[in-house]
C-alpha cells in the first residue's frame, strides 16, 4: 500500500505542476496551497506508528506528536501568506484597470 | 538573556499594533525607536561571554529550543543591529505618511525580531519560523512602496519564497525522519549518513539559494529590491537575504558536504558573481543596478559556503550588509528626491556629504583596502588557489567598473535639489562605518594591488562605454500585464524545478 509520506510528496509535485502551467494568479496561489497540503500530509505520515494512539498519557504506543505541532505552525504561516498574496492579487487587478 | 534580544522588539511590535485602537497613534514612533534599539542593551553583556548558548525556558536540550551566539552568528547579529539602527533613524519621523506610519513600524519591528531570531537559532524548525517572520514582513514592506509594479514584485517574491520555504521544511522533515531531532547539536551527534540525508541537503540548499537570490534562482530579487522604498531596499538587500545564508552555515557546520556538492556550490557562486556584474553593467535604473550587485555579492557569500569556510561567508555577509545597505540608503535618497530612478537624470554633485558617502561605499563594495570589503575578500581568498583566484579578482574588477559607471553618471551636473541633512548624515555614517570597521578588522593597506585594480576598472569602463555597452537595453522578456506575470511565474518555476532536479540527481 502507498504510504502517507509518498502521497504527500506526490501532492506537492501536483502543486508544483500547477505553478508551472497555470497563468491565473489566484490559481497560482491555490497551487502553492496544494504544495502546503502535501507537506502537511508528509509530516503527519512521518509521525505515524502502526497501531499508534493519540499521544495523551497514559497510553503505551502513541504516534509522534512533534510533527503535528510543527505543522500547526506551518499552517498558520500558510494562512497568513495566502491572505497576503490574495490581497496583492486584488491590488494588482485594481492597478491594471 | 539571549531570547530577550528577540522578545522585546516582538513585544513592542504587538504594543504598537494596539495603539490605533487605544487612540494613541502619536506614540507609535517613540515606541518604535525603543523597540528597535532595545537589543543593544543586551548585546554588550552577551558579547563578553562568547560562545554563549542557552535553551529557552531552561528545559533540557532534547525537549527545548536552543539559541546560541558564537563567532558564526556574531557577524550577522552585528550587521543586523548596525544596519537596522541606521534604517530606524532614516525612517523615524515623517518618512511615511501619518496614515500608514503605524503599520509600517509594526512590520519593521517584526522584521527586526524575525532576523534576530533567525541569527541566534540552533534549531532547524525555529530557524525556519523566524526566517519566515522576516520574509512575510518583507513581502508586505515591498508591497507598500509607491513605485509602479511594486505589487507584482511583491507577489512574485511571496510566491517563490513561500514555495522555497515548503521545500526547506520538506528537507527538515526528512532530516527529522532520519535522525529524530531538530536541534543541530543533537543531529550532529546522532547522524548516520545516508542517501536520504543527502537528498534533504540538496532540497535545503536549493531552497536557501532561492531565498538568498543567487543566480540561477535570482529572478524575484531585482524587481523586489528595486521597487521597494530606499530604506526597505536597504533592509532587504542588506539583511533579509542574509537569513538563508545563516541557514546554509548551520547546514555546513552540522552535515558533511560531499565534494560534488561543494563543486556545484562553487560553480554556482562564480556564475552568480559574473552574471550579477554583467546585468548590473547594462542597467539604467539606479536601484536595479544595486539589486543586480546583490546577486553578484551573494555569489561571494555562497563561495564561502562552498569552500566550507563559514567564517568567511559570515564576515562577507556582514560586510555586504553594511555597504549595500548604505548604498541603497544613499542612492535611494537621491532617487527619491529627484522623483525618478533613471541614472541619466540623477546627480549628487551639489551634496558633498553624499559624494563622500557614495565614493566610500563604492570603494568598499569593490574590495579596496582598508575598507571592510577587503577584509571579507581576504577571508575568502585564503582557501582559493589556481585559476579560480584570477576569476575571483576579475569579479572584484568588474564590480569596480560597474561602480565607476554609477559614480560617472551621478557626477554629472544636474538639477540642484537639496537633500535633508538627516538622510545625508545617515548615508555618510554608514560609509564611514565601512571604513572604520575595515581598519579595525583588517588593518592592511595593499596600495599597489588596489590602485591597479581601480585603474583596470577605469579602463574596462572606458572600453565598455566606447563599445556602447551601456546603451544596450534588452527588452523585458515578459509583457507587463497580469497574464504576463502568470506566464513569467510559470517559466521561472520550470527553472526552479530544473535546478532542483539537477541538485537531486547529483546528490544521489
Amino acid at each position: 500500500m502507498i504510504s502517507a509520506e509518498l502521497t504527500g510528496i506526490i501532492i506537492m509535485l501536483i502543486g508544483m505542476y500547477g505553478l508551472m502551467t497555470k497563468e491565473n494568479l489566484i490559481k497560482l496561489v491555490l497551487s502553492v496551497n496544494v504544495v502546503s497540503i502535501g507537506l502537511v500530509l508528509f509530516f503527519i505520515g512521518t509521525a505515524y506508528i502502526e497501531g499508534g494512539d493519540v499521544p495523551i498519557l497514559p497510553r503505551s504506543t502513541v504516534v509522534d506528536p512533534l510533527p503535528a505541532t510543527l505543522m500547526l505552525t506551518t499552517l498558520v504561516v500558510d494562512v497568513a501568506i495566502t491572505s497576503l498574496a490574495l490581497a496583492l492579487v486584488l491590488k494588482i487587478r485594481r492597478e491594471e484597470e | 538573556m539571549i531570547p530577550l534580544l528577540v522578545a522585546i522588539p516582538l513585544l513592542f511590535a504587538f504594543i504598537i499594533s494596539l495603539l490605533p485602537a487605544l487612540g494613541k497613534q502619536k506614540l507609535s514612533k517613540y515606541l518604535f525607536l525603543i523597540g528597535a534599539f532595545s537589543p543593544w542593551l543586551f548585546i554588550s553583556s552577551i558579547v563578553q561571554k562568547l560562545p554563549l548558548d542557552e535553551v529557552v525556558g531552561g528545559w533540557k536540550r532534547i525537549s527545548g529550543i536552543e539559541v546560541m551566539v558564537d563567532s558564526y552568528s556574531l557577524p550577522f547579529l552585528a550587521a543586523e543591529l548596525l544596519l537596522f539602527t541606521f534604517v530606524a533613524v532614516y525612517v523615524y519621523g515623517d518618512y511615511y505618511p501619518k496614515k500608514s506610519e503605524n503599520k509600517v513600524y509594526v512590520i519593521l519591528l517584526l522584521l527586526h525580531s524575525g532576523l534576530l531570531g533567525a541569527f541566534i537559532s540552533r534549531d532547524l524548525f525555529n530557524y525556519y519560523i523566524y526566517m519566515e517572520i522576516a520574509s512575510v514582513s518583507s513581502f508586505a514592506l515591498v508591497a507598500i512602496s509607491r513605485e509602479k509594479g511594486a505589487r507584482k514584485a511583491a507577489f512574485r517574491y511571496a510566491l517563490f519564497s513561500l514555495l522555497a520555504s515548503y521545500i526547506f521544511i520538506l528537507a527538515i522533515g526528512i532530516i527529522y525522519l532520519k535522525t529524530g531531532y531538530l536541534n543541530l547539536l543533537l543531529i550532529k551527534e546522532n547522524l548516520v549518513f545516508s542517501k536520504e540525508v543527502n537528498v534533504a541537503l540538496a532540497l535545503a540548499f536549493s531552497s536557501l539559494i532561492l531565498k538568498s537570490g543567487i543566480f540561477p534562482l535570482h529572478f524575484w530579487l531585482p524587481d523586489a529590491h528595486s521597487k521597494a522604498d530606499a530604506p526597505i531596499s536597504a533592509l532587504l538587500s542588506g539583511l533579509v537575504v542574509k537569513a538563508p545564508v545563516y541557514g546554509m552555515i548551520l547546514l555546513i557546520l552540522t552535515f558533511p558536504i560531499s565534494t560534488l556538492m561543494q563543486n556545484i556550490l562553487i560553480a554556482t557562486a562564480f556564475l552568480s558573481i559574473f552574471f550579477g556584474i554583467a546585468m548590473a553593467l547594462i542597467q539604467k535604473n539606479s536601484e536595479r543596478l544595486l539589486a543586480y550587485h546583490t546577486v553578484s555579492q551573494m555569489g561571494y557569500v555562497l563561495l564561502g559556503i562552498g569552500l566550507l569556510n563559514p567564517l568567511a561567508a559570515a564576515y562577507y555577509a556582514m560586510a555586504h550588509s553594511l555597504f549595500k545597505g548604505g548604498l541603497f540608503l544613499s542612492v535611494g535618497t537621491i532617487a527619491e528626491h529627484y522623483g525618478t530612478r533613471d541614472l541619466e537624470k540623477l546627480s549628487y554633485r551639489h551634496s558633498k556629504f553624499l559624494v563622500i558617502a557614495i565614493t566610500l561605499l563604492s570603494l568598499a563594495i569593490g574590495g579596496v583596502s582598508p575598507f571592510i570589503g577587503a577584509f571579507g575578500k581576504f577571508m575568502l581568498v585564503k582557501k582559493i588557489d589556481g585559476l579560480l583566484k584570477y576569476a575571483f579578482y576579475a569579479g572584484g574588477i568588474g564590480t569596480l567598473a560597474s561602480f565607476i559607471k554609477l559614480n560617472y553618471y551621478l557626477l554629472k551636473r544636474g538639477e540642484k535639489i537639496p537633500f535633508p541633512l538627516k538622510k545625508e548624515m545617515v548615508s555618510l555614517s554608514v560609509g564611514l562605518l565601512t571604513l572604520i570597521s575595515g581598519i579595525y578588522l583588517y588593518p592592511h593597506l595593499q596600495l599597489v594591488r588596489d590602485l591597479s585594480f581601480i585603474f583596470i576598472g577605469f579602463a574596462l569602463f572606458y572600453v565598455f562605454k566606447k563599445l556602447g555597452f551601456f546603451e544596450f537595453h534588452p527588452s523585458p522578456p515578459f509583457p507587463d500585464t497580469i497574464s504576463g506575470l502568470g506566464r513569467e511565474i510559470n517559466v521561472y518555476m520550470l527553472f526552479l524545478g530544473a535546478f532542483l532536479l539537477f541538485l537531486l540527481f547529483n546528490s544521489l
